[in-house]
């Protein structure tokens, strides 16, 4: 190809490039709203075997996740009330926030139970349906019983209403009338005992936020009220703490410390390879080149990812500034290969010597990505898909753009760096000679297997989300403080119609009634406690029956009582009454709060949600569901973790058929008897990674596996590099091995970053890619006989 | 609702404590009552109510515990034993054995009520109640009405009333009901039988 040539295909790329970014811009910033996902939701496979579970997963993260609970905290009575209402004030003032509710709207006691009233023959307390069961059960002692309660009887539903006291039981056990909260000065209330002694005033304020948490925009508006009204909070009301919990923190939590990985591991490792490239050649061109192609590979990167996924989550993109690392070396290769040259460089011929070798590296790159891509991880779809377009597009700018770019001849690389490299590779080559080398093997196995004995593994959720721990016991403390459920734990009931899965529910309430008996259970929510299934209720009003069987006796009874006559006459003609439907208890203001826990009906039938509440022990609430039809435990947190250890089963024997699949490759290329020697470096460096991992204590995830898998690919990469390079090389013994030192201590330094991240995942990734590229890339030349003297 | 009762057992409760008010009389009230830690009396509960031809007595005696709590035990018109502890209130059976009664959430927090009343601070009931004492230290009448509106709408008035000892307890319900207790017999409790201080918890 004529250098005009050359330009044009330099041109058309360049024009290319400048499209994909354009477009890539605009999907980034053109579209409104940031297409930044910090939902750690999101980065979670779909885990569970039924849909509905999956979709109940994300609905309790919405009814929760969209609002902030607020709990303001104050040893002094009136002050922590003060302080709530001007917090539920500001923030009401605030257009983050849809709705604010920190004072109760007016409420009637008595309006609340009248829509009761025409049910209550259906509807029955635990203790009372136990009561009216037994045979012995003598309703005039009960009547006696209510009409003397000590103190007071008849509050709420009136003695007329109700003489048994039967409907009052049932309001009872609803779950407002058990939460630890109640309403004071028309604020919801709960006190508390420090251990001290003293006694604290805890008061709610909730708001719901003006659009979703994981909002870009909504987040820094709401946090930002937050935080005035938090400062005047305390200017006004000193010694007031407030206590939060919601999505939004979280994930400003994570957007944070996902801002500052991506600042750290991008900006260190592009100012050391700049420093790096610098050094080694000896000119700011070559310099520019390689940011140039990198460029190229991040803004494909990005654009491919906005386009497959329609947005980009924030551990892709801090593993993506640790991709820059990795992306680097195609352009370092063929700088490399110009700069050994020396005056009789000609580009094209060049590109023909390096061809081979980044074709082959592009390839196992690829491959490598592609394999984590299958695993069916959305977060990892998205490192994948990033990864391999970004590699992609690097690789093609140094045939494309680079050549045009790079047509005189440069300066050699730095001569201290080839003779650095060339002393290394010398020391390494002889001690791995022959017999040596032998013994060198064995040494280094006996060196690591007892950090092989000492690895562990670790399949926890918690690695992928790191929760900031002050948070976390905010969270705790509210839970404690309100009793709301933990939410990552409940029970899916489902069943062919409303009917049917309300009566599953309350064949699962029998067991969960057992557990709080044990005091295994602080209590649950569930819908069924709320309405009935009209089994339960027929059931109900059967127990009753017998009593209104006969209206004369009955009104007898309660006259005999003490009951005024005219009101044991309406009492005995309010029988039967009817029973609450269900639709229309879901339509009622009283069911609002709870609405959430019904899933509807679909064509997966219908289903709704009980959560338990103060046990955290999943094997006591499976066990509960043990057996019974309809019921299934979903634990989004464990059922993660179970798909992360199989995995990590499948990473291990993955890694094991790679290596036994790159073996005759090897063979194939560079002759039987030289293939062990070939392959040892990369195998060597897995194996010295799990060691020193294991001396470390850290326990093995699926991501070091994954990590290890990269380890191999990139090792094999040098391997080949050296292979391929050093015959083009051999007038500047050291200059191919100076290259591929280049490589490696660009892609440690971007991706040995990672071991500085604030998630654990990455955080176990970056040090693995540490320790097994550091290790691969020092024993590689001894897979070469040992250099020549003779330096030209 | 069992709140109320929560309150009203609170109120009682807060009597024998030493409040912090400037009310003087109030506070001999309160110091004199709780040199009583454990008392037993006899009690005739008497209810009226507008849905109530004659009203309601119950007969029976009564056992209290600073710090742990009362037995409520009818005699007439039928026989039962409530245990009305801090932590939970319970049914006792003929073997002493305690049944929890309904309402099991709630009792936390009576027992954290209790807890810091009896710890020498009333605030939960001051917190409530607005308190008006009248009368002399051998015989004065304490009055508790609510201050949350909420609750005033449902409840008129608690009155205290005695002299060395508590002798009554007056609750005014708005919708025109009301419950009397009177005590009688009041006397130095002595030692607890071993059924009284299982029921009562051994804390």
């Amino acid at each position: 190809m004529s250098r005009r040539g050359l330009h044009l295909r330099a041109a058309w790329f360049a024009a290319a490039t400048v499209l994909v970014a354009l477009l890539g811009a605009w999907l980034l910033f053109g579209r409104g709203g940031s297409p930044l996902q910090t939902d750690l939701l999101a980065m979670l496979p779909a885990t569970e075997r039924h849909p509905l579970a999956e979709q109940a997963v994300q609905r309790l993260a919405h009814a929760n996740g969209d609002r902030m609970v607020l709990l303001v905290e104050n040893a002094d009575d009136a002050r922590a009330k003060a302080a709530a209402r001007a917090l539920g004030k500001a923030l009401a003032g605030d257009k983050a926030f849809a709705s604010v509710l920190a004072e109760l709207p007016a409420f009637d006691l008595a309006q609340f139970v009248a829509p009761y009233l025409a049910h209550r023959f259906w509807l029955l307390g635990d203790d009372d349906r136990a009561a009216l069961a037994q045979p012995g059960y003598d309703p005039a002692q009960a009547l006696a019983r209510h009409l003397n309660e000590p103190f007071v009887a008849g509050v709420g539903v009136p003695l007329a209403d109700d003489p048994f006291g039967w409907l009052q039981h049932w309001l009872e056990q609803q779950p407002w009338s058990r939460s630890p909260l109640l309403p004071e000065d028309d604020l919801l209330v709960a006190h508390q005992t420090d251990p001290a002694g003293g006694e604290r005033t805890l008061v709610l304020v909730t708001a719901e936020l003006a659009g979703s948490a994981y909002d870009d925009a909504v987040q820094r508006r709401a946090l930002a009220a937050l935080a005035r009204a938090e400062q005047a909070m305390q200017h006004d009301d000193p010694g007031t703490t407030l206590l939060r919990t919601g999505a939004v923190f979280y994930a400003a939590a994570a957007r944070a410390g996902a801002e500052r990985d991506v600042h750290l591991v991008g900006w260190i490792s592009t100012g050391g390879i700049a420093l790096l490239l610098l050094w080694a050649f000896r000119s700011p061109g070559p310099l520019l080149l390689a940011f140039l192609s990198t460029a190229v590979g991040v803004a494909a990167a990005t654009t491919a990812t906005l386009l497959v996924f329609g947005q980009i989550h924030l551990l892709t993109l801090v593993f993506g500034a640790a991709l820059l690392g990795e992306a680097v070396d195609y352009s370092i290769q063929y700088l490399a290969a110009r700069a050994n040259a020396g005056a009789r460089w000609e580009p094209l011929a060049g590109l023909r010597q390096v061809r081979p070798a980044l074709l082959l590296a592009l390839a196992t790159s690829l491959l490598g990505y592609a394999l984590l891509g299958l695993v069916p991880f959305p977060a990892l779809r998205q490192m994948a898909v990033f990864a391999m377009a970004g590699m992609l597009a690097a690789c093609l700018s140094v045939f494309g753009l680079l050549p045009a770019l790079l047509a005189r001849p440069a300066r050699p690389v730095a001569p201290s760096l080839v003779r650095l490299a060339l002393a290394l590779q010398r020391a390494v080559a002889r001690l791995g000679k022959g017999r040596r080398g032998l013994a060198l093997l064995l040494a280094l196995v006996l060196l690591a297997a007892p950090g092989w004995w000492l690895l562990r593994h670790d399949d926890d959720v918690h690695l992928l989300i790191a929760q900031p721990p002050a948070l976390l016991a905010q969270e705790r403390a509210i839970r404690d403080a309100t009793g709301l459920g933990n939410g990552s734990q409940f029970y899916l009931v489902q069943g062919a119609s409303a009917e049917q899965v309300l009566q599953r529910e309350e064949a699962l309430a029998q067991r969960l009634q057992a557990l709080v008996r044990d005091g295994r259970l602080h209590d649950w929510l569930g819908l069924a406690r709320m309405a009935p299934s009209q089994a339960r209720q027929r059931a109900d009003h059967a127990l009753l029956a017998p009593l209104f069987a006969d209206p004369a006796r009955l009104r007898k009874m309660l006259t005999d009582a003490g009951l005024r006559a005219d009101a044991a006459a309406a009492y005995a003609a309010a029988w039967p009454g009817a029973p609450l439907k269900f639709e229309d208890w879901l339509a009622t203001p009283a069911a609002t709060p709870f609405r959430y826990l019904w899933m509807g009906c679909g064509a997966h039938g219908c289903a709704s949600l009980v959560l338990p509440q103060g046990q955290d022990d999943v094997r006591v609430l499976a066990a509960a569901a043990d057996g019974l039809a309809g019921v299934s435990l979903v634990d989004k947190p464990a059922s993660v973790s179970a798909l992360f250890g199989r995995y990590r089963g499948y990473a291990s024997v993955w890694l094991l058929a790679a290596v036994l699949l790159i073996a005759p490759v090897f063979g194939w290329r560079y002759g039987w008897r030289r293939m062990p020697r070939v392959l040892a470096p990369p195998v060597l460096g897995i194996g010295l990674a799990l060691a020193a991992l294991g001396y470390l204590g850290q326990p093995l995830t699926l991501f070091h596996w994954m990590a290890l898998m990269l380890v191999l690919g990139v090792g094999a990469n040098y391997a080949v590099f050296l292979h391929e390079g050093e015959p083009h090389a051999a007038h500047r013994p050291g200059a191919m091995y100076a290259s591929v030192l280049l490589s490696a201590v660009t892609a440690l330094l971007s991706f040995g970053l990672l071991a500085l991240s604030s998630m654990p995942a990455l955080r176990g990734f970056g040090l693995t890619l540490l320790l097994g590229i550091g290790g691969t890339a020092l024993l590689v030349p001894a897979s070469r006989p040992v250099p020549a003297d003779t330096a030209p | 609702m069992r709140r109320l009762t929560a309150f009203l057992l609170c109120c009682c409760l807060a009597a024998v404590a030493r409040a912090g008010t400037d009310d003087a009389l109030l506070r001999t009230v309160l110091d004199g009552l709780a040199r009583h830690p454990q008392v037993r009396a006899e009690f005739v509960q008497t209810r009226s109510s507008p849905a109530l031809a004659q009203p309601q007595v119950s007969r029976g005696r009564l056992l209290f515990v600073l710090g742990r709590g009362m037995l409520w035990q009818v005699e007439s018109p039928y026989r039962e034993t409530l245990a009305l502890t801090g932590e939970r209130t319970a049914r006792l059976d003929a073997q002493g054995r305690a049944q929890p009664v309904r309402g099991e959430r709630g009792v936390g927090q009576v027992s954290q009520m209790l807890q810091s009343m009896l710890a020498g601070r009333p605030d939960e009931v001051l917190r409530q109640f607005e308190v008006a004492a009248s009368g002399s230290p051998a015989r004065w009448s304490l009055r508790f009405v609510p201050r949350q509106a909420r609750m005033a709408r449902v409840l008129g008035a608690i009155v205290l009333d005695g002299g060395d000892y508590l002798d009554g307890i007056r609750i005014e319900m708005q919708d025109g009901a009301a419950t009397d207790i009177r005590f009688s017999g009041t006397r130095e409790a002595g030692g607890l039988s071993a059924l009284e201080a299982r029921a009562l918890g051994g804390s």
